[in-house]
């Protein structure tokens, strides 16, 4: 399972690599190569480092670990089939270490990213309406029941249509350069990260790394089911080149936008969560 | 500091090989193993860094705002 672990990360990077470059190739830039991710988390791994001194010293440190310990938790949730409830608490968990990051550092751009990534929590209502369609449909939570579910009546993709597109969002919104990227805008130079250099960014590419490849094949595991290993790799490159076309042709919105948008849909899957409730009980 | 990282990132590294053999061998259960991870692997990732690294600068004020 350790082996597992450091090979999802790899590849969760090297997802993040294909990602830039098809945003690049969409914008007709050469674009980094594939790898760039895993070289960029070597690159700042060599770098000489430091802890700024307007920065919360344990905060600063301590927030890297948890960023890395709560992806290394969802994964295992992930490859035991665990409850969806607990991959998706710690969907929720991000958020405040990306708060913390931001504001350990002392630098008012790592503040105004942690404020924004409070602001941007709108992203997760969509979440809990998806999980609620997902629960009415499977009677359970659970991703091993889910999967077996699928195995019967056939994937959720198809019969939860709208609650996969409420997900897709929720990836859509945690991918870079996306039009929810309201985080990382770029008037915030890099946003909650902007102090977090050397040794620290690396932990946190690591964590992205993991993040990246954990909430793809949540994703594949709940609205198509359990897959052979190559075509759960296959699907995931897919998921990840589609999701780069949206962010590749959408601006990225102002935070009010973005959380309009968000809450709208919100409002379109409370609706639609409601019809499953009346269509299930009837 | 290089020191210190090198003795974290052996005891990160042990303490997951440990688990992972006890658990293959059946001592412990997949939820222990489980949570000796999650507690060891970020220290021993940050440690692996902090001992590869170039070394330890001077810390600096960064930019504030004017």
């Amino acid at each position: 399972m350790i082996a597992e672990l450091v090979l999802a990360t790899l590849f969760g990077l090297l997802l993040l690599g294909i990602h830039r470059k098809v945003i690049a190739r969409i914008q007709r830039r050469p674009g980094p190569p594939v790898w760039q991710e895993i070289l960029h988390a070597a690159k700042f791994s060599f770098k000489t480092t430091w802890v700024p001194a307007t920065a919360s010293r344990a905060l600063f440190i301590g927030i890297v670990l948890v960023a890395i310990g709560i992806w290394t938790a969802a994964f295992f949730v992930m490859m035991t089939g665990g409850s969806l409830l607990v991959i998706f608490g710690i969907y929720m968990l991000h958020k405040i270490v990306e708060h913390a990051f931001g504001l350990s550092s002392g630098s008012p751009y790592g503040k105004f990213g942690g404020v924004r990534s409070v602001i941007s929590a709108a992203s997760e209502i969509p979440l809990f309406v998806s999980v609620a369609a997902i629960a009415l449909f499977t009677r359970s939570l659970t991703l091993s029941d889910i999967i077996a579910w699928q195995q019967v009546h056939g994937p959720l993709l198809i019969i939860a249509f709208p609650a996969a597109i409420a997900m897709y969002l929720v990836l859509l919104s945690k991918m870079p350069f996306g039009p929810f990227s309201i985080v990382e805008a770029k008037e915030l130079v890099s946003g909650y990260k902007t102090e977090h250099f050397g040794v620290w960014r690396a932990g946190l590419e690591v964590c992205n790394g993991l993040k990246t490849t954990v909430l793809l094949a949540t994703f594949l595991l709940v609205f198509v089911g359990q897959l052979p290993l190559w075509w759960m790799v296959i699907c995931m490159i897919a998921l990840t080149v589609s999701l780069s076309f949206a962010c590749a042709l959408t601006p990225m919105l102002s935070p009010f936008d973005s959380v309009t948008i968000q809450s709208l849909f919100t409002g379109v899957m409370l609706v639609y969560a409601g019809i499953v409730f009346l269509w299930v009980a009837a | 500091m290089k020191r210190s990282a090198g003795r974290l990132l052996a005891v990160g590294g042990i303490s997951c090989g440990t688990a992972f053999a006890l658990h293959w061998s059946g001592w412990i259960p997949l939820w222990v193993f489980a949570a000796v991870v999650v507690l060891a692997f970020p220290p021993t990732v940050l440690a692996l860094f902090l001992w590869w690294m170039a070394g330890e600068g001077k810390e600096d004020i960064p930019f504030i705002g004017y």
